[in-house]
């Protein structure tokens, strides 16, 4: 059982990881599409902290988080993100095909909610194979908005899978709110529980929220009742670019000072002073941390990029 | 100062064929994700919710549904605009599109139309890799029942948009994102340009080089570097459903020698559409084989160490125009941006 200390170290190093991301993108004018999970952070390592080691997750077109918090490798990604040969795709996705098979990460997609039916793929396999483990999909409050969705929430609940659906609501689908996309009766847990699945409520700014619903979910999703996970956490950076937009006037809750106020690592730091952790120990991590990034990013610059005729490589395995 | 050209880019191009229809016809509407937007659909929608808050929809990430509700609305007297910011998107309402307004005249047998305009963008774009950089030419070209034009320019972007929404038949707009920043002098004033006609860019003698959308830029550019070496006559293909013959048999007979441009990879591309075609033509005596220049038959790969060598440069045009002509080759590095930026000239 990872401690709370554990659970702020991965949170730090998904932050720092993006933050110096994005340094090294605006530097060195890196062209590769990137959307940024800055903000994000307790969802994906409270999701992977209640997961079993040979569990699964499969995520979306912002999933540097998704990926670090299951144990995918720092190197790999940011070569990837690189467009390096030693990527985990080998420079041919790029930051939005996020893969670490052995760490149970099993891909990530940019097309919005096709990864639910995809991870409702993985958790039949588990079922049809006894393997008694379970698949998480993440998928954001617009990619859930697609029609293969619901179907797949139905699908789930009829074939009983262990699938949990972790909806991240940040609010916004690029900068449309919600109320520009849904009614004002609309419910996600009406919507979840009517087609038959377990639904929780947590707050993604709070790791310990969002670990213990999860948890929770998770021993029905293992017995074949599947579930919605909805956390709502907020996006501190632009919906794609390695920079803050709050001057475009969009946000109306989330804006810089609550964020500030939310920020689920200012929030685990406070939990962990009241358990007797200090300031000097977050700094402590946070400098190993960033040396550990600033290594790898490092490594990841310098790093060859594929040779020209792997071009003609991958279309078929 | 009244003597100044009136340059506008592409986008701002398609806004202005949108907000005239709109101004024009209460029953022109546009929908699609973030068209609401400041800066909606990369521009070309930016301003209309302000001006026409009841005909510009935003709508949740559901394309499938949106697209049919639009499909349903022009079968009912209403001009929809459908908005897809790739064509990845748009394959989500492949029946609605393909399937439903496509065939619905037909299966009705006649007078029932659908007027709808299906604005898909399409193709490369720096960093967006395999799942967001497809153009599926050939598959909207395949599809019967739809009409599909391919704006190459500002001034085709305006003219053609405006046609299309006229027309009583679905019809698809695939623009390419790499020419979203060509600039080009474009009247004011409303114009329609014809849906079926392929475009003489200039005429020529030597060679026909067969090109549509991003590829027309990029061959104009190889002619340019040729010089007067090769009398190239440049057809802009425009419409891929129909695909004008008669414009390409009358080059032809002329030149005797054919190369096809496609930004795409090379099966079942318009480049072999157009060859196909072009050796059933009986009164074209060809002097060479046909030559076809497209992209690989791979998907468009993310690393820029890797898409470099995707797209068929202006150089490689150049070499493929003069190696019809028995020419010597040419040798030309390209920059970084040449390679990996969109071009942002102004069109002469
Ligand atoms: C099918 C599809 N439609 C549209 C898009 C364009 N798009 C990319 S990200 C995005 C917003 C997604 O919002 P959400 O799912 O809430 O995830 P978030 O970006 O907020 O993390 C949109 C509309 C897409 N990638 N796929
Ligand atoms: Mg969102």
């Amino acid at each position: 059982m990872s401690t709370r200390l554990d659970a702020f170290r991965r949170m730090t190093l998904l932050r720092i990881a993006e933050e110096e991301t994005a340094n090294l993108y605006l530097r060195d004018k890196i062209m590769s599409f990137v959307h940024f999970y800055v903000g994000q952070e307790a969802v994906a390592v409270g999701v992977s902290d209640s997961l079993m080691s040979n569990d699964r997750a499969m995520g979306n077109h912002r999933s540097h988080g998704h990926y670090l918090a299951k144990g995918g490798d720092l190197r790999r990604m940011l070569c990837e993100l690189l467009g390096k040969a030693e990527g985990s795709s080998h420079g041919k996705g790029g930051s939005m095909h996020m893969i670490d098979r052995s760490a149970g990460f099993t891909g990530s997609t940019p097309i919005l909610g096709s990864i639910v039916a995809i991870a409702a793929g993985s958790a039949f396999e588990q079922k049809h194979n006894a393997t008694g483990d379970v698949t998480v999909a993440y998928v954001g409050d617009g990619g859930s908005e697609e029609g293969g969705v619901y179907e797949t929430m139905n699908l789930a609940a009829l074939f009983k899978l262990p699938l949990l659906i972790v909806v991240e609501n940040n609010l916004y689908s690029v900068n449309s709110k919600l109320l520009d996309r849904r009614s004002k009766e609309y419910s996600v847990e009406g919507v979840v529980r009517n087609l038959g699945l377990a639904y929780a409520k947590a707050d993604g700014n709070n790791y310990d929220d969002v670990r213990s619903k999860a948890t929770a979910l998770l021993e029905g999703v293992r017995a074949g009742k599947p579930a919605v996970l909805e956390c709502l956490a907020y996006r501190h950076m632009a919906h794609s670019a390695p920079i803050f937009d709050d001057a475009q006037g969009y946000r109306e809750e989330d804006v810089l000072e609550r964020r500030l106020a939310e920020d689920c690592l200012k929030k685990m730091k406070a939990r962990l002073l009241e358990e007797g952790s200090s300031e000097e120990v977050f700094s402590d991590i946070e400098n190993e941390i960033r040396t550990h990034v600033l290594e790898e990013i490092a490594y990841a610059v310098a790093a060859p990029y594929p040779s020209p005729e792997t071009l003609y490589t991958d279309v078929y395995a | 100062m009244h003597n100044e050209p009136r340059i506008l880019k592409y986008t701002e191009a398609l806004r202005e064929a949108t907000e005239q229809a709109m101004a024009e016809d209460p029953s022109v509407f546009v929908i699609g994700l973030g068209v609401s937007y400041k800066n909606g659909a990369d521009g070309t929608t930016a301003g209309l919710k302000e001006l026409y808050p009841e005909r510009v929809l935003d709508v949740p990430v559901s394309e499938d549904a949106f697209t049919g509700m639009a499909v349903g609305a022009a079968i009912h007297g209403m001009r929809p605009i459908v908005h897809h910011g790739r064509v990845e998107f748009a394959l989500f309402a492949a029946d609605h599109i393909c399937t439903q307004a496509a065939k619905w005249n037909y299966m009705f047998g006649g007078n029932n139309p659908v007027p709808v305009v299906f604005r898909i963008n399409v193709g490369r774009q720096w960093g967006n890799g395999p799942q967001h950089t497809q153009s599926l030419f050939g598959l909207f070209g395949s599809v019967l029942g739809l009409k599909v034009v391919i704006p190459s320019s500002p001034y085709m972007a305006k003219g053609l948009l405006r046609a299309a929404i006229k027309d009583n038949n679905p019809v698809v707009l695939l623009e390419s994102r790499w020419v979203f920043p060509v600039k080009q002098e474009v009247p004011e004033e409303a114009y329609e340009l014809p849906l079926d006609k392929a475009h003489v860019v200039q005429s020529g003698n030597d060679l026909t080089v067969v090109a549509y959308g991003d590829g027309v830029i990029a061959a104009r550019e190889a002619i340019e570097l040729i010089g007067d070496q090769v009398d190239v006559e440049l057809i802009d293909l425009v419409s891929i459903n129909p695909i004008d013959e008669e414009t390409i048999h009358a080059s032809l007979k002329k030149t005797g020698r054919l190369l096809t441009v496609d930004t795409t990879s090379a099966s079942f591309s318009i480049g072999s559409e157009v060859a196909a075609r072009a050796l059933r033509m009986s009164d074209v005596t060809f002097r060479t084989t046909p030559g076809m220049l497209s992209c690989p038959d791979v998907p468009c790969p993310t690393s820029t160490a890797l898409s470099e060598a995707y797209y068929p440069t202006k150089v490689d045009i150049a070499n493929a125009i003069l190696a019809q002509c028995g020419k010597d080759q040419i040798t030309k590095e390209l920059t970084f941006e040449e390679l990996h930026l969109p071009p942002t000239h102004t069109i002469v």
